[in-house]
């Protein structure tokens, strides 16, 4: 393995700070730090590269202990970025020009010194701002730079202070993308790193710190759970998977037991605003029937619970008998402007079960007449729901509905 | 206006030429050019302008690199080569052996310089913690350490009645007992001293970023620290032991250079040392030549480097 972490034990003053850490970093990895403030994450990292000095523990590289190599050496070796960087009236390719600071015999340069400059500047995208004063540049810029002059450094290993501290969203996902790319050129990254969703995405492996202790290590889906995140953070979260993305979410307040349990019947995202907006307002969320893959669906399975059938199959008699179920156990069950054919036609009977029992709000955007493909069959239903449903449970847009929802209760 | 570094220091080099020949060639007895066309012009020259000159070059030279070297060091722009206490030290050195009766030129050189490289030493050693020297405290130390030995000073001055002016006239800072014996003494210690700073620009130019960005680029950033605080400890000591305290150049001339060479410290240490060694001979002219008598160097430095620099700063906020 490349950097090989072990014991480390270190105090600052009179608190310990570093437990007992021990791990791998491979090559080709870029591996994230997570962990409350004042966790144990940056002073890991400047222990790692040597500024600060351990009470105990060994750090190898490629089975070499720094600790008995000159400063220069190990700056040859691992490149190391702290968190805050003074503001300079150097230019930019003299700040990035530091990086070759290990390789500088004497105080002049190589020709390959230049080199190397040049092409850091040119992989962060900032080939033109060569003799700009690195002070008059946004923060986004100045990151690159100190990224460039990291990258300058020619190292295996990069060893970066939350290199996304208080950017905003496109410089992160710059920053993120660009050591990425460098670690596919085949060195690894080591990195502290406050946004969870963020270090999921990009990391391979996550560690998780709790005061001065490794907590738990591994792929971002077995360390960034629920438990692991209220153990660590203190923190009431939601973690959801979305296409191999991990999102952790602020856990919404149960204000009380009488949490009132909404069911709606949707489809073809007639039901996105109104799922989102009930979720939001603390409603227990369900939905059905829905096909698997429509829009509907997508927002009801990030929120609740859905009664599903097969993408672009009719509703089969299963999902019909438990769309029923959770018609009888909801609070409420909403309606909305969904358009019908012969597939969901039966959705229309369990909100006439529902209207019957005086539980349906309906959702009016349009006439029926102008959603309706399954004929007069379901021109039929709609009406005797119609004339069971008294107007004013009746909305013409789901905002309305939900705020009426919100009065009454 | 952006010179080329090439441009720049050709115009310094130029400056530093006229400044030895106008410092050789015009005094109190007159201009005179045509060097060696008496005994008397060759005594005059030889033994009172060359050495006096050639002592305020290296005085000035030497006074623009600590200057540089420390602003740099503490990313302060206040930082001067007093910040360590050396000219405090340096008065009660030289106010001593004149309240004893002993001021002869040499005793005042070596007791200002022994004064002024021990409060150095105890500034040092006031400012340093455990695990390093913190910027804060050693500026501190150093503040606090001038305002006790100004207090020791004014209380030898108080006591020492008769002798009042010469003391007052020494920290006021000046060149008119420069000798070839002084620019033997100093020169080889201001040289090295800013050779040795001007070797180390690069790594200065990596604490402007911060010094966990030196150390991350592989400097030993403590050790490197106290070789430059030692290497400028020792100049400024060297200078002043010779012509008393003049103020502001150390300040000034780094700054100006900063306006016109940027912040590279590998232009800007060799410019303010060049300009250094143009503007202080400069000076010492219009001190010896502007009265019947002789104005003290430091009150004109102060009178004609802070208006120019206010200029200067003028200048390029509007240009920027």
């Amino acid at each position: 393995m490349l950097l090989e972490v072990k014991g480390l034990r270190v105090s600052l003053g009179s608190s310990e700070i570093l437990k007992n850490v021990s791990f791998k970093v491979e090559k080709g990895e870029v591996v994230g730090l997570l962990g409350p403030n004042g966790s144990g994450k940056s002073t890991l990292l400047r222990t790692i590269f040597g500024v600060l000095k351990p009470l105990g523990g060994v750090v190898y590289f490629n089975g070499k202990n720094l600790a008995e190599l000159e400063r220069k050496d190990v700056a040859k070796l691992l490149g190391y970025l702290p968190q805050e960087a003074s503001d300079t009236g150097l230019k930019v390719k003299e700040v990035v020009m530091l990086g070759r600071t290990p390789y500088i015999h004497g105080i002049s340069f190589k020709e390959g010194d230049l080199t190397a400059v040049r092409e850091a500047l040119r992989l962060v995208g900032l080939s033109d701002f060569e003799e700009r004063r690195f002070f008059e540049l946004s923060g986004g810029e100045k990151q690159k730079v100190m990224l460039a002059r990291v990258f300058a450094q020619h190292t295996d290993v990069l060893l970066l202070d939350e290199p996304t501290a208080h950017l905003d969203i496109s410089s992160q996902l710059e920053i993120m993308g660009l050591i990425r790319s460098r670690v596919r050129e085949g060195c690894s990254a080591l990195l502290a790193i406050h946004d969870i969703n963020l270090a999921s995405a990009y990391c391979d492996r996550l560690l998780l710190i709790k005061r001065g202790e490794i907590f738990a290590a591994g792929k971002p889906e077995e360390v960034i759970t629920r438990e692991n995140i209220r153990e660590v953070y203190g923190a009431d979260v939601e973690v959801r998977r979305i296409g191999g993305n991990i999102l952790v979410i602020p856990s919404r307040k149960r204000e009380s037991e009488k949490e009132k349990w909404v069911h709606v019947i949707c489809g073809g995202g007639s039901g996105t605003e109104l799922i989102r907006e009930l979720w939001l307002h603390g409603y227990k969320v369900s939905a059905g029937v829905l096909n698997a893959l429509d829009s509907d669906w997508f927002a009801a399975s990030e929120i609740g619970e859905v009664i599903d059938e097969q993408p672009f199959s009719e509703i089969s008699d299963d999902a019909f008998v438990k769309n029923l179920e959770f018609i009888e156990k909801a609070d409420i069950v909403i309606l909305s402007n969904l358009t019908v054919g012969k597939g969901n036609l039966r959705n229309l009977e369990a909100a006439l079960y529902a209207a019957k029992l005086g539980k349906l709000l309906v959702v009016e955007e349009e006439e029926f007449e102008k959603r309706n493909f399954a004929g007069s069959e379901a021109a039929e239903i709609y009406n005797e729901i119609s004339s069971s449903v008294p107007q004013s449970k009746v909305f013409k847009k789901s905002h309305e509905l939900i705020k009426s929802l919100r009065t009454s209760s | 206006m952006r010179l080329t570094s090439f441009q720049l220091f050709t115009i310094l080099l130029v400056a530093d030429a006229i400044a030895l020949i106008a410092g050789i060639g015009i005094g109190s007895s007159g201009v005179n050019f045509n060097f060696l066309e008496s005994p008397l012009s060759e005594k005059i020259i030889l033994d009172y302008r060359l050495p006096r000159t050639l002592l305020s070059m290296i005085v000035g030279a030497g006074l623009a690199a600590a200057g540089c070297s420390l602003q740099a060091l503490f990313r302060n722009p206040l930082a001067d080569p007093y910040i360590l206490g050396v000219s405090s030290g340096a008065s009660v050195g030289a106010a001593f052996v004149i309240l004893f009766g002993i001021a002869s030129t040499i005793n005042i050189m070596l007791s200002a310089f022994f004064f002024a490289i021990v409060t150095c030493w105890v500034v040092y050693r006031i400012g340093k913690t455990e695990t390093g020297i913190p910027v804060y405290t050693l500026l501190l130390a150093g503040v606090a350490m001038a305002a006790f030995l100004s207090g020791v000073t004014s209380l030898l001055i108080y006591i020492s009645a008769l002798d009042i002016y010469k003391v007052v006239f020494w920290i006021m800072g000046g060149f008119w007992t420069a000798n070839w014996l002084k620019v033997q003494a100093v020169s080889i210690p201001i040289l090295a001293s800013s050779l040795y700073l001007i070797l180390s620009s690069w790594n200065l130019n990596a604490i402007l970023i911060g010094e966990e960005h030196a150390m991350s680029v592989g400097i030993d950033v403590e050790a490197f620290k106290k070789r430059v605080i030692a290497a400028t400890a020792l100049l400024t000591s060297a200078a002043v032991s010779v012509s008393g305290v003049i103020g502001f150049v150390g300040l000034i001339t780094p700054h100006s250079m900063r306006l016109i060479a940027g912040e590279n410290n590998r232009i800007l240490l060799p410019a303010s040392l060049l300009a250094g060694a143009a503007f202080m001979p400069f000076v010492d002219l219009i001190s010896r030549t502007a009265t019947t008598g002789e104005i003290p160097v430091g009150i004109i430095t102060a009178m004609l480097g802070a208006p120019f620099f206010l200029y200067l700063l003028r200048r390029s906020k509007v240009a920027a």
